[in-house]
């Protein structure tokens, strides 16, 4: 059993990983079909994990209205939205399930009607409260801090026409901002965070980092 | 002046609601839109197509959904309206579960201003699963990544996508992102087949992308709200972009104000602690 439980994931791991990084940089036509074969089961893979995440879901939201513990009934208000674009999409618009989503009909309707103006209006919310947390928490208690707060306040003015409705030099100032200390803070934490990938990538290839087997370190 | 320092929220949340709302009422409150360099690369970019052989033919990526849809779709309007007033041929494509109905939207809307035809003029082949391997596929083959289109048209009789091959085949492509994906289009797409490539993106979003508008892996970068009212200005069509411009203005001026205010009040009441501890010595 241990060759199923751990010899072969590493073993495929391995041949998986290397062979993924290779036919990327391989121009040879058996290398390019290789990579256009990996990608299409990858596709596959990927699209079953809908099915995983909707179990998990549905699982996570069914306990909780069963212990009808705090705020169960929002996990009801999952259960009857699910419910109802899941009727839509059957019926999809009289077509039924197996032809293509029709363009109109109830689907649309509640994703146009009641999705985008829910997606908006919580994102939008976020104004209200970065007003209120800027307020309270973007002090000037440091010279590193003060350094912060003159360059947010300039690149807030200057990325809104009213920066320039004030002075030109303001989004002159946003832009030289952004394009040169911003630019060189996130080239350098980029660096940082591809060098991780790369390093975590080639532990779990040569399968020096093994917690993806699951059960711990052995 | 402790009672400033610890305003209660709702009261700076009525003055962001009249900041956004006054302006809004206010049609005669304007302020020039000027385009910046980045949005005005992606102008360019789109023009360059248009003169390529067979009008141009650039690919869409929207890839986000209605959580970002108040910045990205004025974009993607914008974006579309510049093609299909050029003759460029679109195709559409998304990489994001919730992105279909905003982008069929926002082409429909579109392609109806200047009475395109989908098959000839614009395609959209929907949502694929898989981010990177999609692109990979599309990479190596595109009828074999998209066999059909939205509706189940079959790609390959399809007068738009009839000779699209791989991903080098297209003039250009715009990526809508509200995401990781501009990276992606960028590891698995632009470094292998050099199209140019333009993003847009939400506003915070933006200053993680200026690296690859150096390293010129990106043509140009259009940045939230604002960004996307540039192009208004760059098309001379004025949208709903331009119209938010008043009230983000307003709204970022009353932010500023608030916080200039809470560190006139932080200094003010360091000073008298430190006054009264003086005192008390």
């Amino acid at each position: 059993m241990i060759f199923l439980r751990r010899t072969a994931p590493l073993v495929l791991a391995f041949v998986v990983g290397i062979l993924g990084i290779g036919v990327f940089y391989v121009p040879h036509e058996t290398a390019q079909d290789l990579e256009k074969n990996l990608s299409l089961w990858l596709r596959i893979v990927f699209a079953f994990s809908f099915f995983l995440g909707l179990v998990s879901l549905m699982n996570l939201h069914w306990s909780r209205i069963q212990q009808r513990g705090g705020g169960w009934g929002y996990s009801l208000v999952v259960y009857v939205s699910f419910g109802i674009m899941f009727l839509f999409v059957v019926y999809n618009d009289g077509d039924g399930p197996f032809a293509p989503q029709a363009a109109a009909g109830g689907y649309q309707w509640m994703f146009l009607n009641v999705h985008v103006p829910c997606g908006a209006t919580m994102f939008s919310i976020l104004a209200f409260f970065i007003a209120s947390a800027a307020y309270r928490t973007f002090r000037a208690r440091s010279p590193e801090a003060a350094i912060l707060l003159v360059s947010a306040v300039i690149v807030m003015l200057g990325r809104v026409p009213i920066g320039a409705f004030i002075s030109d030099l303001i989004p002159t100032a946003a832009q030289w901002l952004m394009a040169v200390p911003n630019l060189a803070a996130k080239r350098g934490i980029l660096l940082g965070v591809s060098l991780g990938v790369i390093a975590t990538s080639l532990r779990i290839i040569f399968g020096i980092e093994r917690a993806y087997l699951g059960g711990g370190e052995e | 002046m402790e009672k400033l320092l610890n305003i209660d929220r709702r009261i700076i949340f009525i003055f962001v609601f009249l900041g956004v709302s006054i302006p809004l009422l206010v049609e005669e409150l304007e302020f020039p839109v000027k385009p910046t360099q980045n949005v005005r690369a992606v102008h360019e970019m789109l023009e360059t197509a248009a003169q390529s052989d067979g009008g141009g033919l650039v690919l869409f990526s929207f890839d986000y959904g209605p959580s970002a849809q108040p910045e990205l779709q004025p974009m993607a309007l914008s974006l579309l309206r510049h093609c299909f007033s050029r003759g460029i041929k679109v195709v559409a494509i998304c990489l994001m579960p919730d992105a279909p109905g905003l982008a069929e939207q926002a082409l429909t809307t579109a392609a109806g201003e200047y009475d395109r035809e989908v098959g000839s003029d614009y395609v959209f082949m929907g949502y694929k699963p898989g981010f990177a391997s999609v692109l990979i596929n599309m990479g190596q083959d595109f009828k074999s990544a998209f066999p059909k289109d939205r509706w189940g048209t079959p790609t390959e009789e399809l007068p738009v996508t009839r000779h699209v091959d791989s991903l080098k085949d297209f003039d250009a492509v715009i990526d809508l992102a509200a995401g990781a994906t501009p990276e992606m289009w960028i590891a698995y797409g632009q470094e292998k087949f050099k199209f140019p490539l333009g993003v847009g993106c939400t506003a915070v979003m933006a200053p993680d992308l200026f690296p690859f508008l150096q390293s010129g892996q990106m043509t140009g970068l259009i940045g939230g709200l604002a960004g996307a009212a540039e192009y208004e200005a760059l098309i001379k069509t004025p949208g709903t972009a331009t119209i938010g411009m008043r009230p983000q203005s307003v709204t970022h001026l009353v932010l500023i104000l608030f916080i200039l205010l809470g560190n006139v009040m932080y200094f003010l009441t360091r000073r008298r602690a430190a006054g009264s501890t003086g005192a008390t010595a």
